[in-house]
């Protein structure tokens, strides 16, 4: 589904992350884990077109690596990003319609469907999206994300600053889009949580993929653990 | 009484016209932090629009308005496309000498093109007749202004509610980013911004030439000036700040006027922007935004 | 006191661009006409008004718009003084506090002038600098608009658009050069000054430069007082030749030209602000004999008013779409011979 090659992304004159190549599989979980500041967000920016890249991103088997930001969500990618990013002077309604700007005929039935899933959201439904707590704002930003039905989620830290209670419901959210065949790019600090959940992991430091394997060759390699979940 | 009604109907009046322009110049500011100073010239496309509508002897006044008000849309739209888009992402200062040299351009490009001195349009003299109310004379001129600007602000207020397009400029005021993040077009954005701000002058543009009769290069200049200052009243950026603000300086102005003595008659202009710095001083993002630390992040 | 390695680098440029004003102003002075030498003079005002705008938006990096209203200030304050008793009874018979019944020489009335303009950029200074960005710019047009007000409305001591005349013509083009050589000195001194360090860098970053214990709105208050002195220096200097002055000059196209100016040949630099303004002074000259249909080669051209200010607009247009930083960025004159080893 996304195949990302040599990707260099800059901010600026720097350069955040130096020729990283790896693979999500269409209905696999693929996570990025890495301390902060590894490039894990910069990757993100990049797929998306936000942040200047060089190298290849291959998207269901097209080159979208010149593509402007729009177009490439409009190929299927879809992102909640770091920060949740919700428009917080917008109802949580609205967010979600924007969320489907572009699957206009599925939008009232996809919002009905996420106030079902979610009930808090439908409690608030004409609330400023402001005005919600840190987790129901990661869940209005996952739902907006969702509402394109896209071919690819992107996860940007979706545990951050949230409080365990809270992460263990957005897990179990992800959880259950696994379920459901959605592709997904996790990006994560919190290892131990990530790899739960992914087929495949990538491990990345100061820009660049230092291991990489599945769950279970990360599970067993105690001083990989060890460090990983140090640096969580 | 009659002089009470008169002086409500004459801030009303000007306060539409300012909430109209400051609408115009907010919403482009809230979603590029441009500072569009080549607002007036908008107004003055519409008015030699005008000109030229007379000139080719299409004196229906329906056509008259509708030519004014179509030329200004596609006036603004074609600037944002032509000078405004490489400073897009620019820094507000970068911006606002943009739109500086933008109106430089366009004033001496009326002047080049057209005539240095004012050009009279008659066509729109029917807009105004007195009307009697509740044995009041009002002027259905200001009437149709208040008017047709409380239409236009409702509308705008359904625009930006219902429907997607709205939505996006809403959020985009916020996160620019994160819109297109949900697969909306930038450009649309931009292109629908300039498209209202310019109906919005062009529809400003048929009620000022109706109270003035004549165009010339700078009709717009004192216009955008004030239209300016509302929306600093109202806090940049802000629409409902805009519009507030608009009013409010079409009241300030109209007291100005009446309780100045007849003597600093000349002084309406400094009085206004002198209460205006004040305002910034005790308020630097305006009366709608809450105080804000530096460095704050929203 | 020794020097920084900065700071002697500013006097090579400094000096430098001192020798291309004293080269430009000396061949003017022995070559050109009647007519040439009157807008090489007013080139030199403009420079003066360029280079004070220069100190407070190069370092503070805040868009001023109201410096043409300063320039105005010193103007009318130095002519109100300067003016002979006799000439101010004609022009201003109805002047109130009896400014029309005194007479100071030139020095002493520049140097009141001065004052007065200080004393009223500190004031408005005080508020000025609280804010910043787009606000600090829009008091500064608030600033504008009612000093212009001021003009038009008290014609009992300004005259308002009408002429006031009668000032002695106490300069030639010389003093012009010598005081924008003096100029170059001192914006270029205050740039590479701990105060001008400090200020840029507070403009590149408040909030730790506030951190770091740099008090931003006292340096921003410093450069802005600095910029209105000389700024009223400029406007002495534009009525001790001119005898004459009135309120339209002090305006909003003044206002733009100087700005054109100063950011074509980007604002950051003092080399930036001398380029600026002699390419848009000379070249504007140019386009103004074009715009009166002049004969080429034998063929007449129409005349085309407003052909001025399309070209002054587009350069503005253009530099900020494609060269936001100017024509200099952040290069000063020396640095095209002297080494950075920096």
């Amino acid at each position: 589904m996304l195949v990302v090659q040599n990707l260099n992304v800059f901010h600026g004159p720097i350069e955040a992350v130096h020729g990283i190549s790896f693979t999500v599989k269409e209905g696999s979980c693929v996570s990025l884990l890495g301390p902060n500041g590894a490039g894990k967000t910069s990757t993100i920016s990049a797929i998306t077109g936000v942040a200047k890249s060089t190298g290849r991103i291959m998207f269901a088997d097209e080159d979208i690596s010149t593509l402007p930001v729009e177009i490439r969500i409009r190929k299927g990618i879809a992102v909640s990003p770091e920060g949740r990013r919700v428009f917080a002077n917008l109802s949580v309604k609205e967010n979600l319609r924007l969320g489907g700007a572009y699957n206009t005929a599925n939008v009232d039935r996809l919002i009905a469907e996420w106030f079902e899933t979610f009930p808090i959201l439908a409690e608030r439904r004409d609330q400023m999206a402001g005005t919600l707590s840190g987790g129901e704002q990661q869940m209005l930003a996952i739902a907006r994300a969702l509402m394109s039905e896209p071919r690819i989620l992107l996860l940007d830290e979706p545990s951050l600053g949230l409080a365990p209670k809270i992460v263990t419901q957005i897990f179990g959210m992800i959880k259950r889009l696994k379920e459901k065949r959605m592709t997904i790019l996790l990006v994560e600090q919190n290892a131990t949580l990530a790899l739960r959940l992914s087929d495949h992991a990538y491990l990345l430091n100061n820009g660049l993929i230092v291991a990489d394997g599945t769950a279970e060759t990360f599970g067993s390699n105690d001083a990989l653990m060890a460090e990983l979940t140090g640096l969580a | 009484m009659e002089f009470v009604a008169q002086q409500i109907m004459n801030a009303l009046s000007f306060g539409a016209e300012y909430a109209l322009l400051a609408l115009g110049l907010a919403i482009v500011f809230s979603i590029m932090g441009l500072v569009n100073f080549a607002h007036g010239e908008i107004i003055a496309v519409g008015g030699y629009t005008m000109v030229a509508m007379a000139a080719l002897s299409l004196n229906n006044p329906l056509i008259v308005v509708g030519a004014a008000i179509l030329a200004a849309a596609i006036g603004a739209v074609t600037l944002e496309r032509v000078a405004f888009r490489p400073v897009r992402y620019a820094d507000p200062t970068t911006g606002l000498l943009t739109a500086f040299g933008v109106s430089i351009v366009l004033q001496n490009l009326f002047l080049l093109l057209v005539s240095p001195r004012p050009i009279a349009v008659t066509s729109l003299y029917f807009l105004e007749w007195p009307i009697p109310f509740v044995g009041l004379r009002i002027s259905s001129l200001q009437l149709f202004e208040t008017i047709t600007t409380i239409i236009v602000i409702v509308v705008m207020m359904l625009f930006l509610k219902r429907t997607v397009l709205g939505l996006a400029m809403r959020a985009a005021a916020l996160d620019f980013e994160m819109v297109r993040l949900t697969g909306i077009k930038a450009n649309r954005v931009f292109a629908a911004a300039f498209l209202i701000s310019g109906l919005l002058a062009g529809i400003a543009c048929v009620f000022i030439m109706a109270r003035r009769g004549s165009v010339d290069p700078h009709l717009g200049f004192d216009p955008v000036l004030m239209a300016f200052v509302a929306c600093v009243v109202g806090g940049f950026g802000s629409l409902p700040g805009a519009v507030i603000g608009g009013f409010l300086l079409g009241a300030i102005e109209v007291a100005m006027l009446v309780l100045l003595p007849q003597s600093l008659g000349g002084m309406t202009e400094a009085f206004v922007f002198g209460s205006i710095a004040l305002l910034l001083i005790w308020r630097p993002d305006g009366i709608l935004t809450p105080p804000r630390e530096k460095g704050d992040k929203q | 006191m020794t020097l920084s390695r900065s700071q002697k680098r500013g006097l090579v440029g400094a000096s430098l661009l001192a020798l291309v004003l004293i080269l430009i102003g000396t061949i003017a002075t022995y070559f050109g006409s009647k007519y040439q030498l009157r807008i090489v003079y007013g080139s030199y005002v403009s420079l003066m008004v360029v280079l004070a705008l220069q100190v407070f938006m190069g370092n503070a990096r805040i868009t001023n718009l109201s410096h043409s209203a300063f320039m105005g200030i010193g103007a009318y304050a130095a002519a109100i003084c300067v003016t002979p008793i006799a000439m101010k009874k004609i022009s201003l018979p109805s002047a109130p506090w009896g400014l029309n019944a005194f007479a100071l020489d030139p020095v002493t009335s520049g140097v009141i002038a001065i004052a007065i303009t200080a004393i009223i950029a500190l004031l408005i200074g005080f508020i000025l600098v609280r804010l910043s960005g787009i606000g600090a710019t829009i008091v500064s047009l608030a600033v504008l608009v009612i000093v212009h007000s001021l003009f038009l409305y008290r014609t009992d001591i300004f005259k308002g658009n009408q002429a006031f005349f009668g000032i002695p013509q106490v300069f030639t083009l010389t003093s012009a050069i010598i005081i924008a050589v003096i100029m170059v000195y001192v914006v270029r001194g205050f740039k590479e000054s701990r105060w001008g360090i400090a200020l840029r860098a507070s403009a590149d970053d408040e909030i730790s430069a506030a951190a770091m214990g740099v008090n931003v709105h006292r340096l921003r208050l410093l450069a802005w007082v600095l910029s209105c002195v000389l700024l009223a220096v400029a406007g002495i200097a534009y009525s001790y030749y001119l005898g004459t002055i009135s309120a339209r000059p002090f305006y909003f196209n003044h206002v733009f030209l100087t700005l054109a100016m100063l950011i074509l040949g980007g604002m950051r630099t003092v080399t930036g602000a001398v380029l600026g303004t002699f390419i848009i002074s000379f070249g504007l000259e140019w386009v103004r004999w074009l715009e009166t249909g002049p004969t080429i080669l034998g063929q007449k051209f129409p005349e085309v008013l407003g052909l001025s200010g399309v070209v002054l607009g587009s350069v503005i247009v253009l530099i900020m779409a494609l060269r936001p930083g100017g024509i200099m960025g952040d290069r000063e004159i020396e640095d095209f011979i002297l080494k950075n080893t920096e």
